[in-house]
C-alpha cells in the first residue's frame, strides 16, 4: 500500500496507525495494533508493561483500547506532527525521553514503596501511588514532575478511550462530525 | 543565499492579521507574498476531532517558560499554518470599550492606547459588516455605540438556561455571546450546526476563518502564500530600513527583498524576530530603541467554575466559546480595591477529551470513578469561565534565549510574573462564579486551576517613541517601512477577547497604509 505524506498524517491523525510490517504499510487503530501485537518502534517491552498498567489503574479499559501503541505512534513521528496532549505543556522535544523518565520515576517509586516494579502492585497499592502522583511527588520518585506525568498519561487514556466516535458512543452523545474520521480506533 | 525577485509587501505570517493585509493590499495592486511557517491547511483537512485539532496549534520552536510557572500554553493559544490561530479560536468578539483604551488616563493604571474607542469604532462596524457576527446589541447593556450586529443571536440551549438563572437570582446580567459564527446564512456561507468542533476548525463556512474570508481574498487577489517557510531575520539596507525577510525553506536559507515588511506571527514570534534581527546599526534588535521589545506581555488570568445539576444541560450542543457573556467594569464598589475588568463566557459546549475536556475538570479522579463522571457529566455538567483583565507589566517580556531551534535561531524566553491585583481579581471570580452557580441551582460546584488565555502586548503601540515599540498603525517608530501586526499591538487588553480589536486595528493600519503608500514605501 503507497502513501504519500499527507495522505499518512491524515490517517495517522485520525487515530489509525500507519503499521509498517515486511515491507507492507497496513493502516491499524491502536487497539488493532494491540490486539496484532505489532512491535513497538520506541518504546521497550518492560516500558509497556508498566505504560499499560499505569493506563488500566488511570481509565480501566485504556490497555486494549491500544494506549501503549498510541504513545508509542506518536513518540515515533517528528515532535512537529505528534499528537499527543504533552504538545500543550510545552513540553522540549522529543518527547520519548519524557515518557521514559516518567514510567523510570514510576517504577523507582513502586520499588522504594513496595520492592516490586508497578505492574506487580496489587489494585490498593497502584490506587494509592496514582493517587498520590495527582498531589506531588510520590516517595522513591525520581525524574520529571510526577503531577505532569499523571495529568498527561491520563490525558492520553481518555483520549484513546473517549476521544473517538465509539468513546462517543459509549458516553451517550452524538459525535456530530461535519467532516467524519474514515474508521473508529 | 538564493534571493527571489523584490516584492512591494513581504508579509511573516498567513493568520488573521496577515491575510487581512494580504487582502487589502493584493486588492490595491501591491505584488504580495506571504511567508507562513506551518503548512497549507485547506478546509478539507478540518477533521472533527480533538485530537486532529491539536496539529492546527503551533507546532514550531518552543517559548522557554521557568518550569512551573507558565503563564499559559504557548502551542495551544498560537497557530501553525495557513490561518493561524483564527483557525482554531473560538470566535467570542465582544468589542473592547472606551475606558479600556483609556486606563491610565481614567484609574491611574496600566497603559493608555494611543487611539481611542471612536478612532477604531468604524473599523468594528466594517469588519462585523464584512464577517457577520452573530449577537444582541440591545441585551449588551456594557457594549460601546456602533451598528448592531448584522445577524441574530444564537439559540440557547439548556446549559446556558440554566446558568442565565444563576446569574439574574445575584443580579449579574447576561447577553448572547458576540460570535463571528453565523446564526443565519451570511453572505452565502451556512449557518452553525452546533455540533462543538470550533477548535478542530469549522470546514462548513458558519464560522468565518480566514481560509473562507480574506486569505481566500488575497489568494484570488493575486497574493502568494508560501507554507514551510520560517522567517529567521529582518533584513536591513545601510540607511536602517527594512529591506526584506531572510528565511528557512526546506532547510535552505532564502531570502526575500521587499518595499515592506509586515510582521504578522505571534505576540512571541514577533519579538523574538526582532529580537534576533540584531546588527550593527540596531545593536539591542530591530525597532527596539525604546528597549521594550517583548515588554508588556499580558495574559488574562482564567477561573474556570464548574457545576454538577440534577437536569440535563445538552453541554454537547452550541459553540466552544459559550453562549453567554457578562462583562465586569474596570472598578466596582462591590471591590474597592481590587482594579480590572472582566468577562464571563458561559456555558461553553464541552467534548469528553482535551485540555478544555470534560475529563479535565476534575483531574483528580481516575479508574472507575473517572468513568462514572464521565458518564455523569457528560449528561449534566456546565460550566463557565471567567477572564481576569491583568494590568501590563513591563517586566513581564519575551526575551532571547540561550537555546537555538534547529536553525541556530534563539529561542524565546517568556519571564511572567501574576500580580497580587490580577491574583486578587481571579479570586474575587472564583467567588462570584461560585455563587451564580449555585444559585443557578447547581448540586455540586467545584473550580479550576488558574490557566492562562487572550494573550497581548509584547510589542506595544503608543505615541512616545520612547515608551513603545510602534504607533497606532502598527508601523514602528525606529523603521518605517517595517510594520507589525496582531494582539501583540495591544498595550492594555481588560479582561476581554482580543481577536475582534486585532482585525479592527489592521484594517485601519491597512487602510492606512494604502492610503499613505508613497510614505512606506520611499
Amino acid at each position: 500500500m503507497q502513501m504519500d505524506r499527507r495522505d499518512f498524517l491524515k490517517k495517522s491523525g485520525l487515530g489509525l496507525l500507519a503499521i509498517n510490517l515486511n515491507g507492507l504499510s497496513l493502516l491499524m487503530s491502536p487497539s488493532e495494533a494491540r490486539a496484532a501485537a505489532v512491535p513497538m518502534k520506541v518504546l521497550t517491552p518492560e516500558e509497556v508493561t508498566t505504560l499499560e498498567a499505569f493506563g488500566e489503574v488511570l481509565l480501566p479499559g485504556a490497555r486494549e483500547a491500544g494506549l501503549a501503541h498510541f504513545i508509542d505512534y506518536h513518540l515515533a513521528v517528528e515532535a512537529k506532527d505528534s499528537l499527543l496532549m504533552l504538545r500543550y505543556m510545552d513540553w522540549p522535544a522529543p518527547y520519548a525521553g519524557f515518557y521514559k523518565a516518567g514510567l523510570m520515576g514510576l517504577n523507582a517509586a513502586s520499588g522504594k514503596q513496595h520492592k516490586k516494579p508497578f505492574h506487580e502492585l496489587n489494585a490498593t497499592q497502584s490506587d494509592a501511588l496514582v493517587r498520590s502522583m495527582g498531589q506531588g511527588m510520590p516517595e522513591g520518585w525520581e525524574g520529571i514532575p510526577a503531577p505532569l506525568f499523571y495529568f498527561v498519561v491520563r490525558s492520553d487514556a481518555v483520549d484513546v478511550v473517549y476521544g473517538t466516535e465509539e468513546g462517543f458512543e459509549k458516553l451517550g452523545v452524538p459525535y456530530m462530525a461535519h467532516i467524519t474520521p474514515p474508521s473508529k480506533w | 543565499m538564493s534571493t527571489n525577485r523584490t516584492v512591494d509587501v513581504v508579509i511573516v505570517g498567513a493568520g488573521a492579521a496577515g491575510s487581512l493585509y494580504a487582502a487589502r493590499l493584493a486588492k490595491a495592486g501591491k505584488r504580495v507574498v506571504v511567508l507562513e511557517a506551518g503548512p497549507a491547511w485547506k478546509l478539507d483537512d478540518l477533521y472533527s476531532s480533538q485530537i486532529w485539532a491539536r496539529r492546527l496549534k503551533w507546532n514550531g520552536p518552543l517559548l522557554m517558560q521557568p518550569p512551573g510557572q507558565s503563564a499559559f500554553s504557548h502551542t495551544q493559544s498560537t497557530g501553525a499554518g495557513f490561518g493561524g490561530a483564527a483557525l482554531h479560536h473560538f470566535g467570542a468578539w465582544p468589542r473592547l470599550r472606551p475606558a479600556d483604551f483609556r486606563t491610565r488616563s481614567l484609574f491611574g493604571k496600566g497603559l493608555d492606547w494611543p487611539i481611542t474607542y471612536n478612532d477604531l469604532r468604524p473599523y468594528y462596524d466594517r469588519i462585523q459588516a464584512e464577517m457577520g457576527i452573530a449577537g444582541d446589541a440591545r441585551q449588551e447593556v456594557w457594549r460601546p455605540k456602533g451598528a448592531a450586529y448584522p445577524m441574530p443571536p444564537h439559540r440557547l440551549f439548556k446549559q446556558a438556561k440554566l446558568l442565565a438563572r444563576g446569574f439574574s437570582k445575584v443580579g449579574l446580567k447576561t447577553a448572547p455571546l458576540p460570535v463571528i459564527i453565523n446564526s443565519t446564512v451570511y453572505k452565502g456561507r451556512a449557518p452553525c450546526l452546533y455540533d462543538g468542533w470550533c477548535e478542530a476548525g469549522c470546514p462548513i463556512g458558519a464560522f468565518a476563518n480566514p481560509l473562507v474570508m480574506h486569505l481566500n481574498e488575497a489568494r484570488q487577489a493575486g497574493a502568494e502564500f508560501r507554507e514551510h517557510c520560517s522567517a529567521t531575520r529582518i533584513l536591513t539596507d545601510k540607511t536602517g530600513r527594512a529591506s526584506g525577510v531572510e528565511y528557512v525553506s526546506q532547510g535552505k536559507k532564502e531570502s526575500l527583498d521587499a518595499r515592506v515588511v509586515i510582521l504578522a506571527t505571534s505576540m512571541v514570534q514577533n519579538p523574538r524576530l526582532l529580537l534576533n534581527s540584531a546588527s550593527d546599526r540596531h545593536p539591542q534588535g530591530l525597532a527596539n530603541s525604546s528597549g521594550l521589545v517583548g515588554a508588556y506581555l499580558t495574559t488574562d488570568a482564567v477561573a474556570i467554575i464548574y457545576g454538577m445539576f440534577d437536569e440535563e444541560t445538552e453541554n454537547h450542543r452550541g459553540v466552544n466559546a459559550g453562549q453567554l457573556l457578562s462583562r465586569g467594569d474596570h472598578v466596582s464598589k462591590k471591590r474597592p480595591d481590587i482594579f480590572g475588568a472582566y468577562q464571563w463566557q458561559i456555558a461553553p459546549s464541552l467534548k469528553p477529551n482535551d485540555l478544555l475536556g470534560i475529563a479535565t475538570s476534575r483531574v483528580d479522579l481516575f479508574g472507575n470513578e473517572l468513568h462514572n463522571f464521565m458518564r455523569k457529566a457528560t449528561k449534566h455538567l456546565a460550566s463557565m469561565a471567567g477572564f481576569a483583565g491583568a494590568v501590563p507589566d513591563r517586566d513581564n517580556r519575551i526575551t532571547l534565549a540561550k537555546e537555538t531551534d534547529a536553525h541556530g535561531m534563539a529561542l524565546a524566553r517568556l519571564n511572567y510574573r501574576v500580580a497580587d491585583n490580577t491574583r486578587a481579581l481571579w479570586n474575587n471570580l472564583l467567588e462570584e462564579g461560585r455563587s451564580v452557580m449555585t444559585a443557578a441551582g447547581a448540586k455540586e460546584v467545584w473550580t479550576g486551576p488558574m490557566a492562562g488565555g487572550h494573550v497581548i502586548g509584547g510589542t506595544i503601540m503608543g505615541a512616545d517613541a520612547k515608551a513603545s515599540v510602534c504607533d497606532g498603525y502598527g508601523r514602528t517608530h525606529d523603521v518605517p517601512n517595517l510594520v507589525l501586526a496582531g494582539s501583540g499591538l495591544f498595550p492594555a487588553g481588560s479582561g476581554s477577547s482580543p481577536t475582534y480589536t486585532l482585525y479592527a486595528v489592521a484594517e485601519r493600519s491597512a487602510e492606512h497604509m494604502i492610503k499613505h503608500w508613497d510614505e512606506y514605501a520611499r
